[in-house]
């Protein structure tokens, strides 16, 4: 009755299990601190006038205010499109609201190099697609993606999913009962609409915004793409081009310059959390029947509409990034005499570089995957069964990682992982990369799990040691089977999200140690664009079937597994 | 004989005592249940039997064994105590064979026997056919008979059953009451009965602890609890009636006192010197048009084959049954036959005696 499941039994055994916590807030923590350390000039002779020095140059605040330019607009674009979507799909009686979705959510786990890749075959005057229809403006006329609006067009389409995520969850924490009160009283369609449901989701709405506004802040893929080659550098490239060109011996700058977009991103990050603590004020205990509207004879359009949108922002740029990879040389047009597999065999057959991306990459998302799994079960079964103060310090900054920007993070890691005792350095190995991941993906195996241990019922593990099974047994027997099916789905996504991932890698790699995310970049970077688009192709289509497996097995998962199913 | 014994046991949660001084001794074999509103301590004394909380003081024992207490504490997994919770907890990624062998292949029990004593257990429980199902596949009342068998299997020292009928349909709930009786008249087993409900209490246990506010008020056979509470919580809170306050008591002599109560002189049963208060059961009512007792309808209920009348007297209501329908608001006589005296302890004349001695 009063007694609470999580109050129960602690014993010694328990205890040493907690010794988990260290290595895994050791690694995912540390690097951060040591960034921490390093800005406010310890351990690096660097002080605060360093500091000063480095944050009052042109190039400093031009970047800074490049970033807040492209990031706030491309935040409005997110909004637009995301809080769009999700009125329709959570409020109304659309059809086929599951395809939707998972089209909607293709741009977020597509790698962003490769969604600049796609868009920048859609448009100028070298188009493959423009071409072959005859479209194609003259050559000489510039790539209009190459700009700041470019720039904050293709953020926005990107992270709108977001958005449409925080606010569909907010929006189902609405009580169908509020509606009808409101249509009982008289009020009707768009009046129920703008005096009820808006002021009710709004905060879901700004939580949304802000988490949308701190990853297009860290996003480095779109601007390195669209911004270097028009020189327009944001903080993120700004730090590549230094550490490119300089070295290690622009570390402390660099460092400051991760020290300022971190804080820019956690004050983001906190505005998102204070929306959040909000949106369920005065909602909890009442009814939740989920809302919906019927649309009628508009449904048609509506439909029609969404489906257009999808066919432009994210058809029509892979059918160009297709297109481009199946010509022979860059600038041919396709046609059914032109059309070859050449590159496609280049980049997975022939090319070392290409192949050795390919393996490190796959190698470093399977590995990254099977240790979080390994780590996960355990550690959020700590933290909901037994927790400390401790648990709960991790819970709360195991967002951090992944929530800053990953330049930030890049930075930390070389920070903390350069220089180790007895000369030791992991920088330029694939180790210090793996660090990295498993240090930014923590939490993304950590919630499918934590969500699903958290829906067993603890009389599961009760009636086990009752039934004479120790700790090692029942999380053998009972918590592992029970919660294996949501560790797998964390695992596939944090392997998706470790195949796309460029900018920590960009900052990490070292001959040899290319990443796929990497590699593109490189392509692009030295013209190969055929054979950046064939290889972004491949990647497109991996992500894609990989998802489509979560998508497939969602039903069979605990609620709350899947992100885009919630 | 031994069986479990509770002495002195108290349990803190958050700074309120969720158990407050528990004493208590089941014989072996015995079944008892435990009886209280929600937020009684029940659960938690259950639970603390099992071993999935500690007592803050206080010992508990089973066959002469210290459980708990006294710096000792074994694990509930060293126990053998057999639980059945109210949400069964069935393991859903094993088959009804395999959640009943789990306890068993934890022991390390040779396949051979596993096998048998698997199968005695199922057809004890009536499962043998649903020996391969999932637990998904299972209506609420087989759920409820797998974790019984699972629970069985292991040969348990004690039975602890928690709320187990309480998810389950009215109909459903009579057969499971049934099967608990017969199930313990074949194994003996020394079972522990967590219920809100006082007709599942009353029907099946041997004694009954009524508990509240983390103590237990009486531990009784069911009929000593109905037809002898000790205070007013239990007189009110098992079987219906009515609990009135006594304006005055003479001295008991041979188990009977004269008491003044309804501005009567009413003979009373007793078993103790200076009651305060009257428990009045609705059989000890009778509609008398010679009763010295006056009243008026103000209820009448249905209850198939006769009606439930609340009466109001001068400052008291009282529940009667009748025979045949009355009119709200219809005045009636009655009479009394051999109503309950006892002492509430917490009660103002008591603590009046307390603060004059």
């Amino acid at each position: 009755m009063i007694a609470s499941p999580r109050t129960a039994i602690s014993r010694s055994p328990d205890r040493l299990i907690s010794l988990l916590l260290l290595p895994v807030a050791l690694i995912a923590l540390g690097p951060i601190l040591r960034l921490l350390g390093e800005g406010f000039g310890i351990g690096s002779g660097a002080t605060l006038s360093h500091a000063a020095e480095v944050l009052g140059r042109d190039s400093t605040l031009t970047a800074l205010r490049h970033s807040l330019a492209t990031s706030g607009a491309g935040t409005l674009i997110s909004v637009a499109i995301g809080a769009g979507f999700a009125f329709v799909v959570a409020l109304t009686d659309i059809r086929a609201k599951g395809a939707l979705v998972f089209c909607l959510m293709i741009p977020m786990m597509i790698p962003p190099q490769i969604t600049a890749l796609a868009w920048m075959q859609v448009t100028g005057p070298s188009s493959v697609l423009l071409k072959t229809l005859g479209i194609a403006p003259p050559l000489g006329s510039p790539q209009p993606l190459h700009s700041a609006w470019g720039i904050a067009v293709l953020l926005g389409i990107q992270h709108a999913s977001i958005v449409f995520l925080t606010l569909r969850a907010g929006l189902r924490m609405i009580p169908g009962d509020l509606v009808e009160a409101a249509r009982i009283s008289g009020a009707r369609g768009w009046r129920v609409w703008a005096q009820i449901v808006l002021p009710l989701c709004l905060p879901s709405l700004a939580a949304g915004a802000a988490m949308t506004f701190v990853t297009a802040l860290g996003n480095f893929g779109i601007p390195a793409m669209l911004g270097i080659p028009a020189r327009y550098s944001t903080l993120p490239t700004l730090i590549y081009q230094r550490l490119a060109g300089m070295g290690q011996s622009v570390l402390p700058e660099v460092a400051v310059l991760a020290l300022l977009i971190g804080t820019v991103a956690i004050a983001g990050v906190l505005a998102g959390r204070l929306f959040l603590r909000r949106r369920a004020h005065g909602l909890v205990g009442l009814s939740a029947q989920p809302l919906s509207l019927s649309l009628g004879r508009k449904r048609p359009l509506v439909e029609a509409l969404l489906w257009t949108f999808v066919v432009l922002t994210l058809v029509l740029p892979l059918l160009a990034l297709v297109a481009t990879s199946l010509i022979p040389a860059y600038g041919v047009p396709l046609t059914h005499k032109t059309a070859t597999l050449e590159a496609w065999a280049e980049v997975l057959l022939n090319q070392p570089v290409t192949r050795r991306a390919y393996a490190n990459s796959l190698l470093l998302a399977t590995l990254a995957a099977a240790i979080l799994m390994a780590v996960a079960i355990p550690l959020a079964w700590i933290m909901h069964r037994r927790p400390t103060r401790l648990t709960r310090a991790v819970d709360a900054l195991v967002d951090l990682p992944y929530a800053l920007p990953g330049v930030v993070l890049a930075i930390s890691c070389i920070l903390a992982f350069m220089r180790l005792p007895f000369g030791f350095t992991l920088y330029g190995t694939l180790t210090i990369i793996l660090l990295a991941y498993l240090s930014r993906f923590l939490v993304v195996m950590l919630r499918p799990v934590q969500a699903a241990i958290g829906q067993l019922d603890p009389a599961m593990e009760e009636a086990a040691a009752s039934a004479g099974a120790r700790l090692g047994r029942r999380l053998r027997t009972i918590v592992l089977p029970l919660s294996a099916p949501a560790a797998a789905a964390g695992a596939i996504l944090v392997f998706l999200t470790a195949v796309n991932e460029l900018t920590v890698s960009a900052l990490l790699w070292a001959g040899g140690t290319e990443t796929l995310g990497v590699v593109i970049f490189n392509l692009e970077d030295s013209g190969d664009t055929v054979m950046a688009s064939a290889l972004a192709a491949s990647i497109v289509a991996l992500v894609i079937a990989l998802m489509g497996v979560v998508q497939l097995s969602a039903s069979r998962l605990p609620k709350g597994t899947v992100p885009w199913q919630g | 004989m031994a069986g479990l014994s509770f002495s002195d046991v108290s349990k803190l949660f958050a700074g309120t005592r969720a158990l407050d001084g528990i004493d208590a001794t089941i014989a072996k074999g015995e079944f008892v249940a435990l009886l209280g509103p929600s937020g009684c301590g029940k659960t938690t004394l259950l639970r603390l039997t099992a071993g999935f909380e500690i007592p803050d003081s206080g010992t508990v024992t089973l066959d002469g064994q210290v459980l708990a207490g006294a710096g000792r504490f074994v694990a509930p997994e060293d126990r053998n105590i057999g639980i059945v919770f109210q949400s069964y907890a069935l393991w859903p990624h094993k088959t009804v064979a395999g959640n009943v062998s789990y306890p068993l292949e934890v022991r390390r029990i040779p396949a051979a026997e596993r096998r048998r004593r698997v199968a005695e257990a199922l057809e004890l429980t009536g499962l043998s056919a649903l020996a391969d199902r999932a637990p998904a596949q299972l209506s609420g009342g087989q759920r409820q008979r797998v974790a019984l068998a699972r629970c069985l299997v292991a040969d348990p020292r004690a039975v602890l059953l928690d709320e187990p009928l309480a998810n389950l349909d009215l109909a459903l709930r009579a057969a499971m009451q049934e099967a608990f009786a017969a199930f313990h008249r074949r194994t003996g087993a020394t079972m522990l009965y967590v219920t809100h409900d006082q007709t599942e209490a009353l029907a099946l246990a041997d004694r009954v602890a009524v508990m509240e506010g983390g103590r237990i008020r009486q531990f009784a056979s069911p009929e000593a609890l109905y037809d002898r509470p000790v205070d007013c919580f239990v007189a009110g809170f098992v079987g219906d009636g009515a609990v009135i306050a006594l304006a005055g008591a003479g001295a008991p002599h041979a188990g009977r006192v004269a008491v003044r109560a309804l501005g009567q002189e009413i003979e009373a049963r007793c078993d103790g010197a200076a009651p305060t208060h009257l428990c009045i059961r609705p059989e000890q009512l009778r509609i008398d048009p010679a009763g010295p007792i006056r009243a008026r309808v103000s209820a009448c209920t249905y209850q198939g084959g006769r009606f439930r009348l609340v009466l109001e007297t001068e400052g008291d209501t009282l529940v009667a049954h009748a025979p045949a329908r009355a009119r709200v608001g219809e005045d009636m006589r009655l009479s009394l036959h051999s109503p309950w005296a006892f002492r509430d302890p917490a009660s103002p004349a008591v603590l009046r005696m307390l603060q004059d001695a």
